[in-house]
């Protein structure tokens, strides 16, 4: 909200700088966003003299001047019937902002080239008068910039006004507050109005059939009043903060309405049938004409002001335009309402229609604050409209609700702020923002305020609100700065945060980088991930409000997140990728009304293994790398009972078959490792070979060990024995090390892979695989004779398990 | 017989000096040193001596002999680094065999040192859920249905009753209902709001801390935070707390700090004001207690939170949030 502190200055004498008010507003709560001097459009509106007036060649009424600027003398068109030669006055140059929105430019006037403007007082927005240019006094000098030349200042304060202080959503409310800070006196404008009579209870009746939307409605009547420009001094009011004049009634409610806070609606009373007013409910179905000439849908909830027939406006929060004041007008009803703030905000938010007065009635307004607005509008509105109010006003207030005072404790006050105020310190901020303080309830109670909010702080319904005041403006930075007393009862990590932190530093160690992707996916990612129709991964959370179509879901995979990193990585020339992420995936569930969300690793690797140096030539990665990349990072986690074991074709759909492998351990599946599909990686719009991996953190922390035990280092050598075998190709290796273990006795230790071969001299469809046995006795060295029957009957076994032959 | 034991050692020491290849210096050891060398034979020799000299000719030898043949080993090595490097060594400069390194995103640092500062101070680390129930995210937080306090956060709907958690506040209440007081958590994770330009991103992460317990006040609050602040940044960041809005705290407070990038002298980050809004707080809201059945007359506390995104943006000297979910590898490199 914008405040001038001219208009401020009508209700508090401000003894600061404008910078110091800025700060101290800023403290007690009211965020000042900008200060901006009001009179910055004049920046580029010189005193000029005219120099010489010629006549325009094409044109009778306009004369062609020549103006000295100060620093040149430039050509201008005008028409202004009082133009001198030698006279002063305000030239604009291009590219100044007129009040009206006009933008100066440089301009040719049927012929002729115009450089500047000679403006009037109504066009500089400084005055009424639009019948010529502005003559300055000769005193000035030429070439100054006009508002300092005539002394023009005012600041104007952009306030960010939080949702709880709707008081201060007004000129007055803002003046309360800097009166508090400076400890002086505001001062109320005249909101008396004397009624000779009561003659409008004759003329016009209201009747509110929906109290709970409409707890107070107040009306005034005016008549013979003329629609015409507002005097200056509105217009100049209404413009220091923003606002467009448009006539002198508009103007005036405006005007209260920033004054004072209550918004204000003026019916031309001529146009309501019957003369009356009857507020009630939408009929559901029901279209109303707003003013901005847009129909609109309304349901049964919606509050109307309507007349003996017809709707005229929507309840606070838009008329019709079927009442407007018109050029025409003689007679307006005036309505200064209290509305229930959610009704009004269920109403704008179903029409999707937001209005100054619907923001102050949804934040709520001074229910006490209607009769004075109604009265100040009123006076102003006879006053600048030549027409008179008529006698009395009418006041409906069903939803009349009686004050509600606050018992507060000073010692609870210091004990929730930290602080040693006095009783009579937290009476005193009290009272300074007009807080009553009721008598002592009992003469021992020392401690206990009995204090009453003014009906403008509709915020205020608990002592701890009244505390906040307190703490507000006896300074936040004044209360002392202190420590709790932490107990030494802190918790370990959990298991999760802990797994989560390992995974992050061993992917780092892998070379992978950690990448954050948004949660979000597309609502076909399903499709574009070939995922199965009964997979429950196409069980989107859907967003009702997405921002874009690929964000319009919570995501049930990580891997598209990576395929788009590395898609997006590929376009900045970057080709060679290894990326994981860990992060939370989606699963819709029916039968609850939240989803299941699953903490996943997902890793990435694209492009080479070695970048080509001059240690060797490239090479691209291959399975056997991200693979290696889980065996490792499983190992680490010393979760070591794991297979890995072909993902079925039918299970293959963002990995290509054939290619894949699931994870297991401990009988569940941890995830999978695999090549990513080559449709897959096109609905990516990738071309290059990506691997991935993907490992569930709920299936994984079941098998992490709380502790290890361990075990004695072998205190004797080892002999390292070879096997080499031909086997089918298809034949799984895994297969024959399990094979060559089983069964067989303490000696041996290990088996491990050393080559698989395939190609000649093997056979087509075989290959050799050679493995290396390790055998160690923790008894004593082992001699050569102890080992060889093992040997060869592990080499027996494996050629007649798998009808393997042994190397020529 | 002493000067001649140690003149042969001399002598050979002269030789070894004047040795140009490993072949020379192993002949000179064999010389001396070997089977039939000259120290070899006089070492036999010593049994023949009088008695009472044997034991120190013996010893005097025994220790020569050993000098000699360190230093024939050393001039050996001499010999082979003097001569490797004469004849060129290898080019150090040559970059080494790469060895894996990744990196950790910088939201994921600056999450946990945030994480790390309270956690040394006492608090314990809550997780919860991202997508998350109105009751949780709103209701329950003293924002009722209708009120106007729910537009200062842009919310994404997936039903009427369930959206997407808009700060991790929702792990309050979570907390609260779980445990009876005193709570001491802080609470990290990702949140959403729609909404997206240069300073906003419609995910982006929140830390929240509480604390409730006897006689916990505003200044502990204003303590908590002053430390934080100062480990997170320096001892020279100075804070400035201010009313604020925040519907589950009360009294509620902003909380700027000095602006790190122009030392609160006024610049394009701090938009000339010479500080920065990083933190929201405020005394727990009576409300909450009694919405988690907590003894309000009993207990009190305080709650705070703050974006890690915009912290990292500060830490980092990054201008625009997105890049941080752009995933750029020439970014992430550089954290």
């Amino acid at each position: 909200m914008k405040v001038s502190l001219s208009w401020l200055n009508d209700y508090v004498n401000i003894e600061m700088a404008p910078s110091d008010l800025a700060e101290a507003l800023t403290m007690v709560g009211l965020e000042i966003e900008s200060v901006s001097e009001r009179y910055r459009y004049l920046d580029t509106v010189y005193v000029g003299r005219i120099e010489e007036i010629g006549p325009h060649p094409n044109a009778d009424k306009l004369h062609l001047c020549r103006v000295d600027t100060g620093r040149e003398q430039i050509s201008v068109v005008c028409g202004a019937p009082n133009a001198e030669i030698g006279m002063l006055s305000p030239i604009a140059l291009p590219g100044t902002e007129f009040p009206d929105g006009f933008v100066l430019e440089k301009n040719v006037i049927r012929g002729q080239t115009s450089a500047g403007m000679l403006c009037s007082e109504g066009e500089l927005g400084l005055g009424d008068d639009r019948s010529g240019i502005m003559s300055l006094d000769p005193s000035l000098s030429v070439g100054d910039q006009l508002a300092s030349a005539l002394g023009l200042s005012d600041t104007v304060f952009e306030i960010e006004i939080t949702p709880n202080r709707p008081d201060c959503l007004s000129v007055i409310g803002v003046a309360r507050e800097i009166a508090a800070i400076q400890n002086s006196r505001l001062t109320y404008p005249d909101f008396k109005l004397e009624d000779k009579d009561n003659s409008i209870s004759r003329q016009t009746s209201i009747k509110i059939e929906a109290p709970d939307h409409c707890p107070r409605y107040v009306a005034r009547l005016l008549e013979d009043i003329q629609i015409k420009p507002s005097p200056f001094w509105l217009q100049e009011r209404l413009l220091s903060v923003g606002l467009r004049p448009i006539n002198n009634i508009v103007d005036v409610t405006n005007f209260v309405l920033m004054e004072t806070g209550q918004p204000l609606h003026a019916f031309d009373f001529d146009r309501l049938s019957e003369n009356r007013i009857v507020v009630r409910t939408a009929n559901k179905g029901e279209t109303f004409i707003t003013l901005d000439q847009k129909e609109r849908f309304l349901d049964a909830e919606m509050l109307m002001i309507c007349d003996g027939a017809k709707a005229v406006a929507i309840g606070g929060v838009m008329g019709g335009l079927n009442s407007e004041i018109e050029d025409d007008t003689t007679r307006v009803l005036l309505e200064s309402a209290y509305f229930n703030p959610v009704s009004i905000r269920r109403t704008t938010k179903q029409l999707g229609l937001g209005t100054d007065a619907a923001y102050r009635f949804e934040r709520g307004v001074d229910p006490g604050g209607t009769i004075t607005a109604a009265n100040r509008a009123a006076k102003l509105m006879a006053e600048v409209s030549g027409g008179r109010a008529v006698g009395g006003l009418i006041d409906e207030y069903p939803g009349r609700q009686s004050v509600k005072s606050l018992k507060l404790s000073t010692q609870k006050t210091n004990r929730l702020l930290g602080t040693r105020l006095q009783r009579k310190q937290i009476e005193n901020l009290l009272k300074s923002i007009e807080f009553t303080i009721g008598q002592k309830t009992a003469a021992k109670d020392k401690d206990t305020l009995v204090v009453t909010p003014p009906s403008f702080r509709v915020d205020i319904s608990r002592p701890e609100d009244l505390m906040e005041e307190v703490a507000r403006l006896f300074g936040y930075n004044n209360i002392p700065t202190t420590f709790p007393q932490m107990p030494a009862t802190g918790r370990l990590s959990t298991k999760e945060i802990n797994l989560r932190n390992r995974t992050r530093l061993l992917m780092n160690g892998f070379g992978f980088r950690e990448a954050i992707n948004y949660s979000f996916a597309h609502r076909q990612s399903g499709d574009h991930l070939r995922l199965k129709a009964a997979d429950p991964r196409r069980q989107l959370v859907n967003i009702l409000n997405p921002l874009t179509e690929d964000q319009a879901a919570m995501r049930t995979s990580l891997v598209p997140g990576l395929l788009q990193t590395a898609h997006y990585n590929f376009a900045q020339q970057i080709k060679n990728l290894r990326i994981f992420e860990i992060g939370k995936i989606f699963i819709d569930e029916t039968s609850q009304q939240l989803p299941t969300e699953n903490e996943v690793l997902a890793g990435l690797w694209t492009g080479s293994r070695y970048e080509a140096s001059w240690h060797g030539h490239e090479a691209q990665c291959d399975f056997y790398d991200i693979k290696g990349v889980v065996e490792a990072f499983l190992n680490a986690l010393q979760i070591n009972d794991v297979q890995f074991s072909r993902l079925p074709e039918n299970e293959c759909t963002y990995t290509r078959p054939g290619y894949s492998a699931q994870i297991l351990g401990n009988q569940t599946r941890l995830g999978l490792v695999g090549q990513l599909h080559p449709q897959v990686l096109a609905n990516f719009d990738l071309a290059q070979a990506a691997f991935l991996f993907e490992l569930n953190f709920d299936n994984l922390i079941p098998l992490l060990k709380d502790t290890t035990v361990s075990r004695p280092t072998p205190k004797f050598p080892a002999i390292f024995r070879d096997i080499t075998i031909i086997v089918n190709t298809a034949l799984e290796t895994r297969e024959i090390i399990s094979t060559a273990l089983k069964q067989s006795p303490e000696l041996v230790e290990d088996v491990r892979l050393l080559s698989v071969f395939e190609g000649t001299p093997i056979a087509p469809g075989n290959k050799s695989v050679s493995l290396r046995v390790t055998y160690r006795s923790p008894q004593k060295t082992l001699e050569d004779e102890a080992v060889t029957p093992i040997h060869q009957s592990i080499a027996d076994r494996l050629v007649k398990t798998f009808n393997a032959s042994l190397p020529a | 017989m002493d000067n001649s034991i140690d003149q042969i050692y001399q002598e050979a020491l002269q030789e070894l000096k004047a040795a140009a290849d490993r072949q020379t210096v192993e002949d000179i050891r064999v010389r001396y040193l070997g089977r039939k060398g000259i120290i070899t034979q006089f070492l036999r020799n010593i049994s023949k001596l009088p008695a009472d000299q044997r034991p120190a000719a013996g010893k005097q030898a025994n220790q020569l002999k050993n000098l000699l043949d360190e230093a024939c080993q050393e001039t050996t090595h001499n010999l082979e680094t003097v001569g490797e490097t004469a004849a060129g060594g290898i080019d150090v400069s040559l970059p080494g065999r790469p060895a894996p390194c990744g990196s950790l995103h910088p939201i994921t640092q600056i999450n946990q040192r945030i994480c790390d500062i309270f956690t040394q101070m006492g608090f314990d680390i809550a997780e919860g859920p991202e997508v998350e129930l109105d009751y949780y995210n709103f209701e329950a937080l003293n924002f009722p249905k209708d009120h106007p306090a729910r537009d200062m956060q842009d919310t994404f709907f997936v039903s009427d009753d369930v959206v997407l958690r808009t700060h991790t506040s929702p792990l309050q209440i979570r907390t609260m209902e779980k445990q009876p007081p005193p709570v001491r958590i802080i609470m990290p994770g990702k949140v959403y709001r729609c909404d997206s330009d240069l300073t906003h991103t419609p995910m982006f992460h929140q830390v929240e801390g509480l604390l409730v317990d006897e006689n916990i006040s505003f200044g502990d609050l204003k303590g908590t935070l002053t430390a934080f602040v100062h480990q997170m940044f320096d001892e020279q960041t100075s804070l400035r707390f201010r009313p604020g809005f925040f519907p589950f705290t009360e009294p509620s407070a902003e909380v700027d700090i000095l602006c790190v990038m122009c030392r609160g002298k006024g610049c394009r980050v701090c938009s000339r004001t010479g500080w920065l809004e990083i933190l929201g707080s405020g005394m727990v809201h009576p409300a909450l207690y009694e919405n988690v059945g907590y003894d309000a007359d009993r207990y009190t506390g305080f709650a705070f939170g703050m974006g890690v995104d915009r912290i990292a943006m500060l830490k980092f000297g990054i201008d625009d949030i997105r890049k941080f979910f752009e995933n750029d590898i020439r970014f992430l490199s550089q954290f």
